[in-house]
């Protein structure tokens, strides 16, 4: 890509507004994601700030808002355009891959398995092919010597790598990230941000829900403070260090 | 009357397993139909009870409340009362001709099977975490993929104790039937004990008959248990199955030792990525 050359958009949102019943969690949320871009979201909790990762991937469906995916309308659309051309969510998560905090693995499967089953029985991959590009996978993310483990043989960390080679697999345009060092001992995160940086890396377009703040400094292009349900600042690195508003100043210092 | 006294004294205090010996083929005939009105039953009763299941997980309250409806109602009925009333009541009443007991009892326990299975389903269902419906749909899988690959194996080894138990109580249900003139092992014993007088021996035979069933259940279920056993006793396992699994583990070598000997992952760096 040249200089003045627009980097492709990959997420659209426009507009988010999410009711929990009567708990109003997103209220107007936009937020614009570029190829190869990192962003990073962080907040105090219950800011909404894992409720809109999660709308990006329609796990959670926003009642009011535009969520676009590589220019196409998955979400209920702003006021005016509602519901029209909405395109089924099976198909925006063939280009979103999630990490989760927890995990999630599958824990009746090998971990070969957890990373080879969606090839198999989403993308219609023969099992050969699909062992053998999860184990590629599993190699990326230090832990071939893992394929015949079970994910409770493992420690957080190595479940964590082993999740993010299962979203990797299936070489989405972007990965989320939910807090995904949040559930880990102190002693293990170092391995998971390691992971992530080398993504980081690749040049992967990476949204991240993260109390880490010196992952966060060290690779969010875009920087998104959330409070209350609304984006309060966002910027560049100068956030961490010289940002504008009182309550972003406040929680980082929090935090550090 | 002192005679009579005398043949009830040594009938009490002498045993003789020789009834039992001749009149083997009376006590098997009854052992085939408690185990096949028990085998048929459960059979239906599992199938319906995957239903019973869905319905009361519903997101449509009608089908919810109908399930629960059912569940409620018949888990209330006790299932002698349940058996008597369809055979007699029901089968009467609207005019239906049971052409035996055995269709009737199967009826029977096929539908209060239905709602307890059910039960215990809907709790294997839900111990499954909600992180693990998402993390499928978060790949691709629509709702009856994940179902099937991610949600149903995880609630089965949750829902094999119960379902095990529930097969024992069905054994031992089925001497029930007995009351609308089944000739399972109970009827067929009492037919016996009522002829010779032997009740000792052949209740006893009896007895032994339906420990030898509900443990074969017993060790049946703790197989299966263990077979799908996650990770934990993995090892033990391992060795029991050890021709599958060794099979497998050698496939998944293969794989590891090939893909190690690759070349090293090539990065696809976009240079212009981080500004």
């Amino acid at each position: 890509m040249g200089p003045g050359e627009q980097a492709e958009t990959v997420i659209d949102l426009r507009g988010i507004q999410k009711w929990f019943d009567d708990n109003h969690v997103l209220r107007g949320v936009d937020l614009t994601v570029t190829r190869g871009e990192h962003v990073c979201v962080f907040g105090p909790s219950g800011s909404g700030k894992s409720t809109l990762l999660r709308t990006i991937n329609l796990l959670e469906e926003p009642q009011r808002g535009s969520v676009r995916i590589l220019g196409v309308e998955y979400g209920p659309g702003v006021d005016g355009e509602v519901g029209r051309g909405r395109a089924p969510a099976k198909q925006l998560r063939q280009h979103v891959g999630m990490v989760f905090q927890q995990f999630n693995l599958f824990p009746h499967m090998t971990v070969l398995d957890n990373v080879a089953i969606a090839l198999r029985r989403v993308r219609g991959v023969d099992r050969a092919e699909a062992e053998e590009r999860a184990a590629r996978q599993l190699r990326r993310v230090g832990l071939l010597q893992k394929v015949s483990a079970y994910p409770s043989q493992l420690s957080g960390g190595q479940q964590q790598r082993v999740a993010i080679a299962r979203a990797l697999v299936l070489d989405p345009d972007v990965m989320l990230f939910d807090e995904p060092t949040s559930a880990l001992d102190p002693e293990l995160v170092g391995e998971v941000l390691g992971a992530m940086r080398d993504l980081a890396e690749t040049g992967m377009t990476m949204v991240v829900v993260t109390h880490e703040m010196g992952f966060a400094r060290e690779i969010g292009d875009q920087n998104v403070f959330m409070d209350e349900g609304v984006i309060v600042e966002q910027g560049g690195r100068e956030i961490y260090t010289d940002s504008r508003e009182a309550r972003t100043r406040d929680f980082i210092r929090a935090v550090l | 009357m002192s005679a009579a006294t005398v043949v009830l004294a040594q009938q009490v205090v002498t045993f003789s397993p020789k009834v039992i010996l001749d009149n083997l083929d009376l006590l098997w005939d009854g052992v085939q139909l408690t185990v096949l009105v028990s085998v048929i039953s459960f059979g239906i009763a599992t199938f319906l009870g995957v239903f019973v299941a869905l319905a009361r997980m519903s997101e449509r309250r009608a089908v919810a409340t109908f399930a629960a409806g059912y569940i409620n109602i018949l888990r209330s009925i006790p299932l002698l009362v349940f058996i008597v009333f369809i055979y007699y009541g029901v089968a009467i009443y609207f005019g239906l001709t049971f052409a035996t007991g055995i269709q009737a009892g199967i009826f029977a326990f096929s539908l209060q099977y239905s709602a307890w299975l059910g039960e215990i389903f809907r709790s294997g269902i839900q111990a499954v975490p909600k992180g693990q419906r998402e993390a499928a749909m978060a790949v691709g899988m629509g709702p009856v993929r994940t179902f099937v690959t991610v949600i149903l194996p995880q609630a089965v080894r949750v829902a094999i104790p119960p379902t095990g138990n529930m097969m024992v109580g069905m054994v031992k249900d089925s001497a029930l039937l007995y009351v609308i003139g089944v000739q399972e092992l109970f009827r067929n014993a009492q037919l016996l004990a009522n002829r010779t007088f032997r009740y000792f021996e052949i209740y006893l035979a009896i007895v032994v008959i339906y420990l030898v069933l509900t443990t074969t259940v017993y060790y049946g279920m703790k197989f299966l248990e263990q077979r799908l056993r996650p990770v934990d006793v993995l090892a033990s396992v391992e060795r029991r199955f050890a021709p599958l699994e060794r099979r497998r583990r050698e496939r998944l070598r293969t794989l590891r030792d090939r893909i190690a000997a690759e070349a090293p992952p090539t990065r696809i760096v976009a240079p212009e990525a981080t500004p």
